[in-house]
């Protein structure tokens, strides 16, 4: 049984036509093809596909598709309008915070949400902020480094 | 120090970008055409015997296509280094997560809809799962080896008995090792498709694709020329993605369907069937002269294999030896024995054996300084090999910066004075290690790198390389290399995935090899491509090419620099004059490491040697147990850094990695069962459990080394559970010797040392 779903992704709106148990991930990556959004334990632990639902972060591998029904979703694609990269993507490239790049979309939209409630994090906070988003390799320092170069920035 | 225009500056990965906008594509974004996805049905039990299977059930559910087992494989027992593996269990299954078999759907939940379909009676069988019980006679066998034991390692030199009655001080510990997993972000994932042709193409997350391409030959019956290896992008391995059945189960479900075939591992199932790090016990005996001199090591060392010996014994052997050329004793007695248990098959994770032991090592070192009212950092110094020397194992250190980096961290991190004002709770620890760049006794059939450097008619240039860039960095590096000696800019080098149709055969990326083989393979195909631009170049200036420099993407006659032309424009009349032939230039590089000699062990496997000390400080809570580290210094001697943002964002995972592993990260295996196969169990680090870790990077420049450069990779962590396991000892006067230490061992132990009045209770 398929129900009917529209979403509206990085300003895009889709019509499909969904099983009641896919998740919003799944649809996103497979029916859309917005493979940007990463799954990395497909139980919302490590934050790989962290994408934006009505500018909340949430793990869309525990959000079902149908629960975003009607809803705006900001994924990793949305960010880099027409090639242009977002100062918080040029702040994770310049600061060396991007490793094997699997954890980066999902730590690059909490930071932006981060940033974007709190302009002037410590980094303590910046921390606090990033916690539901794992990553392997980079040991944190240089991804903190990159969203405390952001601090007050004025755009 | 010689100072060069790209190399040794810090640059973003080339790739960082594609990565940051989520447009990098991974091994598990990959789509082909008429693709179809894998899942293996994997035993529930850790020793069983296969009496039936039946798929019949499975194989009609709707968008099914295809059902293999052992039965359309060719049975042919394979292994990277016992030939103890099958693509699919073949009459036993033997561990928890087994490969007993596989389907191919046209989803993913389809596929594993059919795996709860297909009926397999067993019968079970006695299990074993701790190494020393494993290898009691009368325990049940899993393979057909002796008392389970994969292997034996011995090795004495010179008379440890004697000397350890000459020794001032002899320390003796037992310390356990546990066992950990690598957990990279993407799990475990292939795509295999074999084209009508009958020739097979695997997309891999793998740091060996040569390799994997010669196991996984002979596992399948084919001619090497059948197989092709191609690397996307991928998400981290850490000693992880090598061999694996996942790829090998792909490959026969395409060989079945005659389609692609993707399989990606569920998180639970990288768990149960990844390859973990091989759990140790280490019995180690170390004993010094009174002015601090270290004299004899005995070591026995017994590590759990689990049930397929993969690299464990390489690892064991590792464990056993390695640190002889970090400091120089004398006499030697050493014994390590692998064992085969019903559990997850384990295997390399970022150290290989030298992390088990330098964490046994230097514990013991920080015990014998106390023993010696001794400074921990000068005991180091005092005994740690220098620039010049050769090991009692023959290894010629070429260059070793181990003084400076004791120095420069003790320095940096404030050690005498902390030392001084010491305070209940509160503590700081220091440990060193050393590593190899290469492996001659891992790759006995040749040691090298090699590369090849192709300029096209743009003059854009694109690098091949047989390594493997798993996120560490390593496409950057040799990109930086390749412009430093074509003299063109950064943006000019492309890096080529490795597709094994084209790029030259790599040993791969393990043994913090690749900055050093890679690096110099391809820094001689960039040369030989420069030679090939200035024979052209010196024909349209009439001159020679040694009058002829490459610099800043121009090309032009050392004497009259007005003379130029661009790199871009010499590289298309290359092209022009040569009937469309584009520049390519080949190079290998081979190093005069020597082969370990089989008994004596006497050789010299690496070209160069990296050396660390990394201080930890702590503050313990003593009514919770919770081991907060305040501050984190980590000095390495790295040769050269060649980009030195990503050689500190190397340091900094290692780092990170080492003190998951020292307080939280723990394997929980109860009968062969992972019992937290999931992040939310697997405790490791978050952002908050790690401080600001101050790196120092130390370059002495190494002879053999690109541009003097050594590898980081693995002596980032090396030394972490030992500098952290000792900062908590200077913090309460308690010695840990078993991995991790968890808030539960520290009140447990904490209790018992403050009953008996050791310590003086914190006053609040």
């Amino acid at each position: 049984m398929k129900y009917p779903l529209k979403l509206s992704v990085n300003g895009v709106l889709f019509e499909l036509e969904i099983p009641a148990n896919r998740t919003l991930l799944d649809v996103l990556r497979n029916e859309l093809g917005l493979k940007g959004t990463k799954e990395g334990c497909g139980a919302g632990e490590c934050g790989a596909c962290t994408v934006l639902l009505d500018d909340e972060p949430v793990n869309s591998c525990l959000v079902l598709a149908l629960q975003a029904d009607g809803r705006r979703i900001t994924t990793i694609e949305g960010l880099s309008g027409a090639g242009k990269l977002h100062p918080v993507h040029e702040a994770f490239i310049h600061h060396g915070a991007i490793q094997c790049g699997f954890c980066t979309p999902g730590m690059i939209l909490s930071a932006k949400v981060l940033l974007d409630r709190h302009p002037n994090p410590t980094e303590r906070e910046i921390r606090e902020g990033l916690v539901g988003n794992l990553c392997r390799c980079t040991g944190y320092q240089k991804i903190v480094e990159a969203v405390s170069s952001l601090v007050n920035r004025k755009d | 120090m010689k100072k060069y225009s790209v190399v040794g500056h810090s640059v973003p990965q080339i790739d960082a970008n594609e990565k940051a906008r989520g447009v990098a594509e991974f091994v598990s974004d990959l789509q082909l055409a008429g693709m179809l996805y894998g899942k293996i049905l994997r035993s529930p039990h850790p020793h069983a015997r296969i009496l039936h299977i039946d798929p019949s059930k499975a194989r009609r559910l709707k968008g099914v296509k295809a059902i293999v087992t052992a039965e359309d494989t060719p049975q042919i027992p394979f292994g990277p280094r016992t030939e103890d593996w099958n693509i699919f269990a073949v009459e036993k299954v033997r561990f928890i997560g087994d490969e007993v078999a596989g389907v191919a759907a046209v989803d993913e939940d389809t596929a594993e809809e059919a795996l709860d379909l297909i009926r397999v009676e067993y019968e079970e069988l006695a299990s074993v799962f701790d190494p020393i019980e494993a290898m009691q006679p009368g325990a049940v066998l899993i393979h057909d080896k002796e008392r389970n034991i994969v292997s034996e390692f011995k090795l004495n030199k010179g008379d440890v008995d004697r000397a350890f009655q000459e020794c001032d001080v002899v320390h003796s510990e037992r310390y356990y090792t546990n066992q950990v997993y690598q957990a990279y972000l993407e799990p475990m994932a292939c795509v295999a498709h074999f084209d009508p042709t009958g020739k097979l193409t695997l997309y891999l997350a793998t740091q060996i694709p040569s390799m994997t391409r010669i196991t996984y030959a002979k596992a399948l019956g084919l001619p090497l020329e059948k197989i092709r290896v191609v690397v996307p992008y991928y998400g981290g391995a850490f000693g992880a993605k090598m061999e694996t059945n996942l790829h090998l189960a792909a490959a026969v479900l395409s060989q079945k369907t005659g389609k692609p075939i993707r399989m990606v591992n569920s998180r639970e199932e990288d768990f149960m069937a990844g390859n973990p790090r091989v759990p140790m016990y280490i019995d180690l005996k170390v004993g010094a002269k009174k002015d601090g001199t270290l004299v004899g090591k005995e070591v026995k060392i017994i590590g759990g294999s689990g049930a397929r010996a993969i690299y464990s014994m390489a690892i064991v052997a590792t464990a056993c030896y390695r640190v002889d050329s970090l400091y120089r004793f004398e006499h030697l007695r050493t014994e390590g024995i692998t064992v085969y248990t019903n559990t997850v098959p384990t295997s390399c994770f970022r150290g290989f054996g030298n992390a088990q032991m330098t964490f046994a090592l230097e514990s013991s070192l920080d015990m014998i300084a106390g023993h010696l009212n001794m400074d921990p950092a000068e005991l180091r110094i005092r005994n740690g090999l220098k620039t010049g020397e050769v090991s009692i194992h023959g290894w010629q250190i070429g260059s070793s910066g181990l003084e400076e980096c004791v120095q420069k961290a003790v320095e940096a991190s404030g050690w005498e004075e902390k030392r001084r004002k010491k305070r209940f709770s509160r503590g700081i620890g220091l440990a060193c290690c050393n590593h190899v760049s290469g492996n001659r006794a891992f790759s006995r059939e040749f040691d090298g790198g090699a590369g090849i450097v192709r300029i096209g008619r743009e003059g854009k240039v694109l690098v091949y390389h047989g390594e493997s860039d798993m996120g560490q960095g390593q496409r950057t590096v040799f990109a930086q290399i390749v412009a430093e000696e074509l003299g063109v800019a950064l943006d000019r080098i492309e890096v080529a995935p490795v597709d094994t149709d084209i790029s030259p055969f790599g040993l791969g990326s393990f043994a913090t090899r690749g900055t050093v083989f890679g690096g110099n393979g391809v820094k001689a195909a960039a040369q030989d491509a420069k030679r090939q631009i200035l024979e052209v170049a010196a024909e349209i200036f009439e001159t020679i090419p040694s009058e002829l420099e490459a610099k800043e993407g121009k090309i032009y006659v050392k004497e009259e620099p007005e003379r130029n032309l661009s790199f871009e424009k010499v590289a298309e009349i290359c092209l022009l004059r040569r009937g469309g032939s584009p520049i390519v230039g080949t190079g290998f590089w081979v190093p005069d490491t020597v082969l370990p000699d089989p008994v004596t062990k006497y050789g010299n496997v690496a070209p160069a040697y990296p050396f660390a000390c990394q201080i930890a400080e702590v503050e313990v809570d003593t009514e919770t147990g919770h081991v907060n580290v305040l501050h984190y210094t980590a000095a390495h001697d790295v040769g050269r850094a060649i980009n030195p943002q990503a050689t500190e964002g190397q340091i900094h995972g290692g780092v990170t990695q080492g003190i998951g592993w020292a307080l939280m990260e723990d394997m929980v295996v109860e009968k062969g069962k992972v019992l937290n196969p999931d992040f939310r169990d697997y405790v490791m680090p978050g952002p908050l459990d790690i401080p600001p870790i101050k790196s120092i990077l130390v370059e002495p420049i190494d002879p053999n080394g690109p541009f003097g450069a050594k590898g980081i990779g693995e002596p980032a962590l090396n030394p972490s559970p030992a500098a952290v396991a000792n900062a908590i000892y200077d913090a309460i006067g308690v010695r840990f010797t078993e991995l991790p230490i968890t808030p539960e061992k520290i009140l447990k132990k904490l209790g018992s040392a403050l009953d008996i009045g050791h310590l003086h209770r914190k006053k609040f």
